[in-house]
């Protein structure tokens, strides 16, 4: 069967190819953004990729007609997508297309006989549920992002695509302020949470921090109702999203629209005195305690760790 | 300049945040209470900002939940899909949708919560309903007669100039600010609202996946360090980190 992924981003691209790769057939990458971002899907190692280079001014999404076209000619069993905004619209629009169920938080795909079997979590990702799609399924994956197998780098193929007209016309475009560049390449983040009761308090982050040489983050909250930091500083879904090594929430009850945004750090810390923080089922370490005594404990182990 | 005809989606849906998962991976939503999805307040404020430079606003709904919300923030008459079901097929929520703004008619644009808990309801919404469509949407307002939408794209923000009709699915940055009080609820309830059936609209419920159940995800559980001693769990810690090589 066969598979097309659409990729305006390089988000969970191993996780995507390594779920169209269990359908079995031929993978083709729709690739719509700049040449780099075609090379890097090709690396990745799809069949093939069929590149729309962005005119200037048209953002992705005023090529989703003629990509849906060409999802439409092709006739994939299987669309995927990352959850970027850009590359769900053109999903959404070769699903429409095809014809397609669309399905959103997937996990896992799968092949049974004429059936393809899709994970994809619910209730807040607390259950992965099973659905069987008997035809067509255009898929937001939302899973693990694994190492693809070992494969030459697909072909790159530039489309000649038409012009896209000027429904959507990009006017301005600035680039996100420097504190927040630190915090995404940083490797390792001390992130304050409103379990921090003063703002005087934060010193114990600042030391921390300062002990690891990490970065300092903080949840919306402590952003938006305290004031203590700028949004520049705020880890979260609609705010900065990060990869760090290690990333130490400190008084963070862990909602989902903050856990996703370090959903792909290496080591995720948790120190919270509530049993039932939400954090503590999706981080690797969790230290069940009082912050205002295991921060000091933890700044004194590292300075004596050197 | 004539006056818009914004149409804002709302969805009401048990909140999986209380849904209560057995050992053997079923789910119980009995204990689940309605809540509208995190992002639709957003959605109806940037509604409310577009309306502000002379439009009407009319809520769209499927299913169960509080009828009245979208007239409590700003909206003229609400249509509801009443027998409208949840489905993991977001494509078929989007057909009812599309169905709806279409039963509406001469919208201009169509708002919807570009929400976390299906990201695929936005998109399917606009693809069934053929129109210029933007996701994760942070605001929008009108410049004159242009309607100019602003995202995160990559590293940076974009201000992204959108031909009408169009599709916007915003994203809220903030819980809700400035919920009606119960002057605005009491009088939501006095405002039109529509009533439909899928039949009503020429639909059938779509059946293009079948769910087979729900497990357990193989995650591993984290290992918890107990922090009444504090310099021990901190010693505990460190070890570990270390011999993870992130420190």
């Amino acid at each position: 069967m066969e598979s097309w992924i659409i990729a305006t981003d390089t988000a969970r691209l191993g996780g995507i190819l390594t779920a169209a790769r269990q359908i079995g057939g031929h993978v083709t990458a729709a690739v719509v953004g700049p040449r780099s971002l075609a090379d890097a899907v090709a690396a990745a190692g799809p069949d093939h990729v069929r590149w729309y280079a962005c005119r200037d001014g048209a953002p992705p999404e005023a090529y989703a007609p003629q990509v849906a076209e060409a999802v439409q000619k092709a006739a994939p069993r299987v669309v995927l997508s990352s959850t970027a905004s850009a590359g769900r619209v053109l999903l959404g629009a070769a699903a429409a297309k095809l014809g397609a169920a669309v399905v959103s938080s997937v996990q896992t795909l799968a092949v049974e006989g004429d059936i393809v079997k899709v994970g994809r979590a619910a209730a807040q990702g607390k259950v992965i549920e099973t659905l069987d799609a008997a035809g067509a399924v255009a898929c937001i994956f939302d899973g693990e992002d694994v190492a693809p197998a070992a494969s030459q780098p697909a072909t790159v193929e530039e489309v000649r695509a038409e012009d896209p007209g000027d429904s959507l016309r990009v006017v301005e475009t600035s680039p996100d302020s420097g504190g927040s560049a630190g915090l995404r390449t940083a490797a390792r983040v001390v992130s304050a949470g409103l379990g921090i009761r003063a703002k005087g308090d934060l010193t114990l982050i600042q030391d921390l921090a300062a002990a690891l040489g990490a970065e300092i983050a903080c949840s919306l909250p402590v952003c938006d109702d305290m004031r203590w930091y700028g949004p520049e500083r705020v880890v979260g879904r609609t705010h900065n999203q990060i990869a760090p090594d290690l990333y130490i929430a400190v008084g963070i009850s862990g909602q989902p629209q903050h856990a996703v945004g370090v959903r792909d750090a290496k080591v995720v810390v948790v120190i919270n005195n509530d049993p039932k923080a939400t954090f503590f089922k999706i981080c690797d370490y969790g230290i069940l305690g009082d912050l205002y005594k295991v921060v000091p404990a933890l700044t004194e182990a590292l300075k004596q760790v050197g | 300049m004539n006056p818009m005809k914004i149409v804002v989606v709302f969805k009401f849906l048990k909140n999986p945040e209380d849904a209560r998962v057995g050992s053997d991976g079923s789910v119980d939503w009995r204990g689940a209470k309605m809540a509208v999805s995190d992002d639709d307040p957003a959605a109806i404020q940037v509604a409310r900002n577009l309306a502000a430079a002379g439009g009407e606003i009319v809520g769209l709904t499927v299913g169960d939940g509080d009828a009245a919300w979208a007239a409590a923030r700003g909206a003229s008459s609400t249509v509801i899909v009443t027998d409208a079901q949840s489905n993991p097929d977001a494509a078929a929520t989007g057909a009812i949708l599309a169905a709806g703004v279409r039963r509406i008619g001469d919208a201009d644009v169509v708002l919807i919560g570009d929400s976390a808990w299906d990201y695929g309801v936005s998109v399917a919404l606009a693809s069934q309903l053929g129109w210029t469509a933007l996701a994760g949407v942070s605001s929008a307002t009108m410049d004159g007669d242009r309607l100019r939408a602003t995202r995160k794209f990559g590293d940076s923000t974009q201000v992204i100039e959108v031909a009408r009709p169009a599709v916007l699915a915003v994203f809220a940055s903030r819980a809700e600010q400035d919920a009606p009080g119960m002057k605005e609820v009491l009088a939501a309830r006095k405002k039109p609202q529509i009533k439909l059936t899928l039949a009503d609209l020429d639909l059938t419920p779509a059946d293009r996946v079948i769910s087979r159940g729900t497990k357990l995800p193989d995650t591993t559980a984290a290992r918890m360090i107990d922090g009444a001693d504090p310099a021990a769990a901190a010693t505990q810690l460190v070890t570990a980190l270390r011999a993870e090589g992130v420190l």
